[in-house]
């Protein structure tokens, strides 16, 4: 009976095993390629990476964009969450479901079709005699700041947001609300032992879904950036496409080091958070 | 007044958008001092091009099969991480995650070479694998808070009463994983049918799904016809959740006939 079990569970594990061997696998061929030297192995394309001008600017430009994006659609969602998550359950939730059905490049579109300088804002403001003349419209797509690709991912994020805490807040327990009261807690007291403990784990899993995405997607930014400066993923695109071959190594060299500051993010956060996550798995599962 | 506040804001963020796109694609290009006016042109356009209608098949048929893989794949797994214990099994769930926190591209590039090794280069099985990559993880995700709703007594009793495995899962899981199997099969393929460059650099310009299309579009069409462009990807969705639930009633629809027939 024991050995049918385990023999069992390895069935089971099987397909992600798998699954687990061609991700790996991929990252371990992009690592190796990115060490290949002329003679060898070398680490030089690593420390090639910050000669150039345009990888540190273009770092700086996709952290700022990151950061600010993510943050903003962390609040947002949050925010709609708390307030109106008994409605978004029942027939709201098809309408956060909408944006979800596009890939992010038709919004990225959508926001240019918008926001661009001859998009249907401006048409509109000069047909009413607001605007006198379309260049007077501020570049907000294809803009130097990135303002465009931040728009299209706060805009695009937001439901994700929404959809991840959702069933944290459908699930948080009703009684632990009367038991705050009857202890004589306030807001406060809610918020910071029941509410945040108990949304901090989906909270941190989120940002980093969303921070990596931003971060490493191609997509978005190849329809809305600009030449200079240059979003790292487009960066590392053209660089995998370049004649030369320093180039190409250097591409696998810099997602490499992307994937690394992000992996040891998610492992020393998963780790540091995982007895609370057990602790509230195990209480879910009783109700 | 909040129910109100909240449906005004999706309308306007969520909703108007695509009204806004669609009635885009059905009018003439919009400027100043030119009359509007009614257009069929967008979408004749979009469903005349032959490329454009083979790049459709294509992107559904990866996507089903990405979305089928998925199940294969993640049903297992989620059961478990749900209802299993074993050494390791947090450790496990974190790595099966991890693919969401690294760049795909990564991946993508990593694989290309053995790809072209193997005969997979260029190939819509090769691109259908590594969409595999970021769809997977979410799968997983879907499938254990599904299994994580069933309680351990459910399964138990399926156990007492002598269901095998194939039993217990077709009479007791499955039913109960329904809405979790949507959810994940509408996510694989959106997933799917959004990748540009994952499709790109294993499929190298000859698999042909609509972002393939869908960018060097935006050099040569007008805003008409990349509207109703726009608006055919959700036809990617719609016909795969639609095939989906075919599927699953015929395959119910039999196993309930075979049923009644036994008794």
């Amino acid at each position: 009976m024991k050995w049918r079990q385990t023999n069992g569970l390895i069935l089971l594990l099987l397909p992600a095993c798998a699954f687990l061997l061609l991700a790996g696998g991929s990252l371990l061929l992009a690592f190796m390629e990115s060490v290949r030297g002329e003679s060898g192995f070398s680490w030089t394309y690593y420390s090639a990476l910050f000669d150039r001008r345009e990888l540190v600017d273009s770092l700086l430009y996709s952290l700022i964009i990151t950061f600010s994006s993510t943050l903003v659609s962390l609040a947002a969602g949050w925010l709609i969450v708390r307030s109106f998550y008994p409605f978004i359950d029942g027939n709201g939730k098809w309408m956060v479901w909408i944006p979800m059905l596009f890939p992010h490049f038709v919004w990225g579109y959508f926001v240019l079709l918008l926001l661009g300088q001859s998009g249907l804002i401006s048409t509109f403001l000069l047909q009413t005699g607001l605007l006198e003349d379309r260049t007077l419209f501020p570049v907000l797509v294809q803009d130097q700041s990135g303002i465009g690709i931040f728009i299209t991912y706060v805009w695009k994020e937001i439901p994700f947001v929404i959809l991840m805490l959702l069933p944290v807040y459908l699930q948080l327990p009703k009684q632990f609300k009367e038991v705050n009261a009857v202890l004589g807690g306030s807001g406060a007291d809610w918020f910071k032992t029941v509410e945040w403990p108990w949304v901090k784990p989906v909270m941190f899993e989120t940002a980093l879904i969303i921070s990596a995405f931003v971060f490493t997607a191609y997509e978005v930014p190849g329809l809305l950036g600009v030449s200079y400066p240059q979003m790292t993923p487009v960066l590392a695109y053209e660089w995998f496409y370049s004649a030369s071959q320093d180039e190409r190594t250097m591409a696998f060299a810099l997602l490499m080091f992307v994937a690394l500051i992000f992996g040891t993010i998610a492992l020393i956060g998963f780790a540091l958070m995982n007895k609370r996550r057990m602790l509230l798995s195990k209480s879910s599962h009783r109700y | 007044m909040k129910k109100k506040l909240f449906y005004i804001s999706c309308l306007i963020f969520f909703i108007v958008p695509v009204l806004l796109m669609l009635i885009k694609s059905v009018t003439t290009p919009w400027r100043s001092g030119v009359d509007l006016d009614w257009t069929s042109r967008g979408w004749e356009v979009v469903f005349q091009d032959s490329r454009v209608i083979e790049s459709m098949w294509t992107t559904l048929l990866i996507a089903l099969a990405v979305a089928l893989i998925n199940l294969l794949a993640g049903v297992p797994i989620a059961k478990a991480l749900s209802h299993r214990s074993f050494p390791l099994k947090n450790t496990l769930e974190v790595i099966l995650l991890l693919p969401l926190f690294l760049p795909i591209m990564a991946a993508a590039m990593g694989l290309h070479i053995t790809m072209i090794r193997m005969g997979l280069a260029n190939t819509w099985l090769g691109v259908t694998i590594v969409h595999l990559v970021p769809t997977i993880p979410y799968t997983i995700k879907v499938l254990k808070a599904g299994y994580d709703r069933i309680p351990q007594d459910m399964l138990s009793q399926g156990r007492m009463l002598k269901a095998g495995v194939w039993q217990a899962f077709r009479t007791i899981e499955l039913p109960l994983l329904i809405p979790s199997i949507r959810s994940s099969i509408f996510l694989a393929v959106t997933i799917s049918a959004g990748q540009y460059v994952l499709t790109a650099i294993i499929g190298g310009g000859t698999v042909l799904t609509m972002p393939m299309i869908y960018y060097p579009f935006l050099q040569s069409a007008d805003d008409t016809v990349m509207a109703a462009f726009s608006i055919a990807f959700v036809l990617i969705p719609a016909a795969a959740i639609i095939i989906a639930e075919a599927a699953a009633m015929l395959v119910a629809g039999r196993s309930f006939m075979k049923r009644r027939g036994e008794v």
